[in-house]
């Protein structure tokens, strides 16, 4: 076995150099943006803007979805080379998953594997130079783990599709280009049978979006009064849409996998090291330590278990159930990291500091406890799926989809 | 980045498996764990024969120089069982820490006695029934005209009935850790097996027990050095026994039939399952990073310490999830879980309680301004 992180060879090492000389040149800058986020409360539209101008210089080179076909505007290059290219961007601290997330791991790799020919040429090539920004609009007012059991309409008349519904909690607070969603196509269909997956422009007339104030974050309800949507927009086939849902899910649900360290542990370290209670730092408390080490084991877990789906996809090897059990630990993690940054930090906790990495700050790790507990999905839903997964209950166990 | 075991593993892993299919199956271990029987002499003479004890030791002392890896795919396996006996206590630690202090004399007496499982070596560390560490080591050493006597009792043994010799931890006259190799039946010595809820735990007695000067290994320095390379082998044991209660929960849910269905259709059953699922893929991956480490020479202190916590917390848990899932009949002695139950509370204290190992991680990690010596 082997654990490290370099999957180098000659080849790579040269592109990995490659990546690094550019960012130094590219990057330059960015200090002051460094380790921020963009999901949460934060909204930083300096930080936004330099985010998606990265994403088309990236772009240009293929290197923002550099293993796409170079007629699609990828680089055709292997997943070691993407791996380098996410790595070294991480290195920066402003990782361009929280602005591409929904399109890198969602909507390409889904138009790939489900679209027309037609459909690939049209809309790959704007979303590989990085000038898109797409939101997955699924959960709607009545139900948001229930995804099939999906009440916005959308009607073929003619060559289009007649929109009608809402949904609810997606986005961030800077307006989307596209709209990615799964919607009824058939109100008198069989479950899973009805359902169809729109990619809609966002400036079609008859959608309002309305701001919504969460606990993480600003989100936004989607209205959808009479929109008409040319058929072309229509992904993977007429009343086929639980197909495309059932196979990028997987990746939604943490079957993609994670390679990413988390800055809180380091900071909370360096909190505790400089903090000083009745002229001892908090480091030389035992009751501190303790936390430390319950904390440092539940990250280390979700470290390895992200490091596992990776590796499972990366050898296009699903592992059964290791998406969502990923996910349902994580959330758990981060519940119980909730509570200890309290317990360690005392009202300190409750405030935030916008000059660190989000995931590092500590109102945010308190904050993201609860917050986080549903997000693609709620934990009961990531337990019922590895339950399927396991088989439990049931003569035989239900496979996990080939990620995309 | 290479998260499967090589050709070489998996045949060994297979090799190991059908061993225990074959030699230990369910029913026949269970009845050794309702009787207590933790040493079976015959089966331990076929381990011996398959290469298993002392197979990290070179070749030169009777051993395949085997990685940490290759030791950790057998013992996940025998882990499963749990086949009891002294296989990790005598042909990993003990042959670790001769390997580690001893002198070319004990090594090359001693070593290859291990490996063909005629020496039996059981590690006698601790004097205390609830601490570990240096500190727990209370037996006296006091230096005579002759040579040197030993006394204290050493209140849990782990395997200690299968002995042929111990290495007992001693403190000086001058205050530190002296490692002594006794004889099993040197006068003075004597051996008293503890019933309780554990299994293979004894009582050891050294009372005015005479120690010649070529007997002694070393200090404190080559327990640690020893148990760097030990645990982890330790920690797959355990990995593999969570391994068979995940598997035979989960097939509980499918063939038990309550109010008209089988429990796995119940979402709070399913939750215990899913709960086992996290606590050995926590522990496997834990440990496989830790023996990665080890064999690749990077320092892995810390990584040791956690594995170990974690895999006990681990085994002892999900045999707690698994009687949930199990109720009544899981508590029966004839069944399988027991056994599992009874290993994994003694393996909870064994060599450091979970909390132990947890503060000694993070003091590896971070050293505390002053040491408190113990």
């Amino acid at each position: 076995m082997d654990f490290s992180l370099q999957l180098d060879t000659p080849e790579i090492s040269a592109f990995r150099k490659e990546v690094r000389d550019w960012l130094a040149e590219n990057m330059r800058g960015s200090e002051h943006l460094r380790w921020s986020g963009i999901w949460s409360t934060r909204e930083n539209d300096e930080e936004y803007k330099f985010r998606r101008q990265l994403a088309t210089k990236l772009g240009k080179r293929g290197w923002l979805f550099p293993t796409y076909p170079v007629k699609y505007g990828g680089a055709g290059l292997s997943l070691d080379h993407q791996f380098v290219l996410e790595t070294e961007i991480d290195r920066y601290g402003l990782p361009l998953g929280s602005v591409f997330y929904t399109l890198a791991r969602l909507v390409a790799p889904a138009v790939l594997k489900f679209g027309t020919e037609e459909q690939k040429m049209e809309f790959l090539p704007p979303m590989m130079r990085g000038e898109l920004a797409v939101w997955q609009v699924l959960t709607e007012p009545q139900g948001g783990s229930d995804v099939a059991n999906c009440q916005t309409k959308a009607i073929r008349d003619g060559d289009h599709y007649v929109v009608n519904g809402q949904k609810v909690m997606v986005g961030h607070h800077l307006p989307p280009d596209f709209l990615w969603t799964i919607v009824c196509t058939n109100p008198a269909g069989k479950r899973h049978e009805n359902l169809g997956w729109l990619y809609i422009p966002a400036n079609l007339p008859g959608i309002t979006i309305q701001h919504m104030h969460l606990m993480m974050g600003i989100k936004n309800a989607v209205f959808f009064d009479n929109v008409r949507v040319p058929a072309k927009y229509l992904v993977g086939g007429e009343n086929n849409g639980w197909k495309v849902a059932n196979s990028y899910l997987e990746l939604e649900h943490g079957g993609g996998g994670s390679v990413a360290e988390n800055p809180l542990f380091k900071r909370l370290i360096e909190h505790c090291q400089k903090t000083e209670f009745d002229g001892e730092s908090l480091m030389e408390d035992q009751d501190v330590r303790d936390e430390i080490a319950d904390l440092l084991i539940d990250l280390d877990v979700q470290r390895l278990m992200g490091l596992r789906n990776f590796w499972h996809r990366y050898v296009r090897d699903p592992h059964p159930y290791g998406g969502a059990q990923f996910i349902y630990f994580q959330r758990m993690v981060r519940l119980r990291n909730s509570e200890r940054v309290q317990r360690i930090l005392g009202y300190d906790a409750l405030v935030p500091d916008g000059s660190v990495h989000e995931v590092a700050d500590f109102e945010y790790t308190v904050r993201s406890g609860p917050g986080w507990l549903h997000g693609g999905g709620t934990l009961d839903t990531d337990r019922l799926i590895i339950a399927r997964r396991l088989g439990l209950g049931r003569p035989s166990q239900e496979n996990a989809p080939t990620t995309v | 980045m290479d998260l499967k075991l090589n050709d070489d593993q998996s045949m060994m892993k297979k090799v190991a498996a059908d061993f225990v299919k074959t030699e230990a199956p369910p029913y026949v271990i269970t009845d050794w764990f309702q009787k207590k029987i933790a040493f079976l002499p015959e089966l331990f003479k076929k381990t011996a024969e398959v290469g298993w004890l002392g197979m990290m030791l070179p070749e030169e002392y009777g051993g395949a120089g085997a990685a940490c890896t290759d030791c950790a795919v057998v013992f996940e396996e025998l882990g499963r069982g749990p086949l009891p006996g002294p296989y990790f206590s005598s042909g990993v630690l003990a042959a670790e820490i001769i390997l580690a202090g001893g002198s070319p004399a004990q090594k090359k007496t001693l070593l290859p006695e291990i490996c063909r499982g005629r020496a039996i070596v059981i590690p006698a560390i601790s004097d205390d029934p609830i601490q570990w560490g240096p500190r727990s080591v209370q037996t006296r050493l006091s230096k005579t005209t002759a040579g040197f006597t030993l006394t204290g009792t050493k209140r849990f043994v782990y395997d200690a009935e299968a002995a042929t010799s111990f290495i007992c931890a001693t403190r000086s006259e001058s205050g530190g850790v002296v490692l002594a190799l006794v004889e099993r039946n040197a006068p003075g010595v004597s051996v008293k097996p503890i019933s309780g809820f554990m299994i293979g735990a004894a009582e050891v007695r050294f009372d005015n027990v005479a120690i010649a000067a070529d007997n002694f290994i070393g200090d404190w320095v080559v327990v640690e050095r020893a148990l760097t390379k030990a645990l982890p082998i330790l920690c797959a044991f355990k990995v593999g026994a969570c391994q068979e209660i995940f598997e035979m929960t989960n097939e509980y849910t499918r063939t038990r039939v309550v109010f008209g269905q089988p429990i796995g259709r119940f979402q709070r059953v399913q939750d215990h399952c899913v709960d086992i699922s996290i606590h050995l893929d926590g522990a496997r991956w834990i440990t496989y990073e830790t023996l990665w480490k080890i064999d690749s020479g990077i320092e892995a202190a810390a990584n040791v310490h956690q594995a170990k916590a974690v895999t006990s917390e681990a085994y002892y848990q999900s045999c707690n999830f698994s009687h949930m899932v199990f109720a009544g009949p899981g508590t029966d002695y004839k069944h399988p879980l027991m056994a599992h139950s009874v290993l994994a509370h003694t393996l909870y204290q064994y060599l450091g309680t979970p909390l132990y190992h947890k503060r000694a991680m993070v003091d590896a990690l971070y050293p505390r301004k002053a040491e408190k010596v113990g």
